[in-house]
């Protein structure tokens, strides 16, 4: 299921802050505060998540970010892959709610409309199955 | 707890009749292969029935790609095969003649379009999460999670094997109200025009109490613009009057994964 995005993420070396769908931190969407409703961020087509490491998985800087509300969970893990840099044989998994794993071509949207708290979505990602 | 059980044996039953051809392309032989016909259920993937399929076509195809994993496509479409089979169906059922007529490819995989499945555990893992998914709209308190392996075991056995009583052993636990009127949410994706698939938090209930219905699912994901004579919605191949109520819908009319799969078309 992984090969597509292992792919791309060795094809595709760009630097992470240079990818234009993400905004940094410095960036002027970070002017939208996290608890900003959802008429704010529906208006601008994006969506707040926030990703956070479980077990062993590596840490990231800065753990919110915004992203297009049209992307997708493929995405999100070939973003990550290309930010830790992971080898195309390590895997990388992304869980909602703590208890499943969305499929790929899933939009950030649909989560973030049904499991969404306080603003944003929060996934939990990590390199060994976490939960099932 | 559903209760209509012919209803959930009447659905369980549902079956397609379809026929599989290799892609003439991937011919490798001076014969092209009789086509392979099956009898398959609407509820089911497809990898868990192409095993005799791939079998079939295998002897003509080139010697390099007798280990390549086979997709499927209708009319040039990929066939997404974590969408349940009647799902697929459902989704092209305007222009679809039966049997319905499957080309099978050993070669290009639609990387763009398709994910990967390289064994029958990989449809277990997504039906499984589907499972949880669902689970965690319908219930406060999550009913998957606190199951044992072995009543995952024969959900995903049930499922597999066609059995409809050892499927719904289990599966009525997911289908309980837990001592609530309703569920939290429907758990639903609706396929409206090529776009991704829509999900939504829709209560069952109303603020008064009273039991929405379809009609106000789709009034609430704004698809009544244009009223609600122009709009068609399919379901394991029928047209459920728009004023059910989405809490019978979600206990009788649920995929095995637990989710309503809505198509919705626009009339004429």
């Amino acid at each position: 299921m992984s090969d597509s995005e292992n792919k791309e993420g060795i094809n595709d070396s760009s630097d992470i802050p240079k990818d234009a769908d993400v905004s940094s931190e410095n960036s002027e969407n970070i002017t939208i505060p996290s608890h900003s409703g959802d008429s704010t961020l529906q208006k601008k087509n994006k969506v707040d998540i926030f990703l956070k490491a479980t077990a062993n998985a590596p840490i990231m800087k800065r753990r919110k970010w915004t992203v297009d509300h049209d992307k997708t969970i493929a995405w999100i893990i070939s973003f990550l892959r290309k930010y830790f840099k992971l080898d195309s044989s390590e895997s990388l998994f992304l869980y909602v709610n703590q208890s499943f794993a969305p499929s790929p071509d899933q939009v950030v949207r649909n989560l973030y409309e049904c499991f969404g708290t306080d603003g944003k979505l929060i996934l939990h990602y990590c390199q060994t199955q976490a939960w099932g | 707890m559903a209760t209509d059980r012919e209803v959930l044996r009447e659905i369980w039953e549902g079956k397609l009749p379809v026929c599989f051809e290799l892609n003439q392309e991937e011919v490798n032989d001076l014969q092209a292969p009789e086509p392979y016909y099956l009898i398959v259920p609407r509820l089911s993937y497809f990898p868990l029935v192409t095993d005799k399929v791939r079998k079939h076509f295998v002897k003509y195809i080139h010697p390099d790609k007798l280990d390549a994993e086979i997709w499927l496509d209708y009319n040039g479409t990929p066939l997404k095969w974590h969408y349940p089979i009647g799902v697929l169906f459902d989704l092209n059922n305007s222009d679809i003649q039966l049997p319905w007529t499957i080309t099978v490819h050993f070669d290009k995989f639609p990387e763009e379009e398709l994910l990967h499945c390289t064994s029958r555990e990989t449809v277990e893992t997504h039906f499984l999460s589907c499972l949880k998914e669902a689970d965690a709209l319908k219930h406060r308190t999550q009913i998957v999670m606190n199951m044992q392996k072995k009543d995952h075991n024969q959900l995903w056995l049930g499922l597999q094997n066609d059995k409809f009583d050892q499927f719904w052993a289990v599966n009525r636990k997911l289908m309980e109200v837990g001592g609530e009127e309703s569920f939290r949410y429907i758990p639903f994706r609706c396929y409206y025009k090529d776009e991704p698939c829509l999900q939504r938090l829709i209560k069952p209930l109303s603020e008064s109490g009273c039991r929405k219905t379809l009609s106000q699912l789709l009034e609430e994901l704004n698809m009544l613009q244009d009223g609600l004579s122009q709009l068609k919605v399919t379901t394991h191949g029928i047209e459920p009057p728009l004023d059910t109520p989405l809490q019978w819908m979600s206990e009788h009319l649920s995929y095995a994964d637990n989710f309503l799969h809505l198509i919705v078309s626009s009339v004429g």
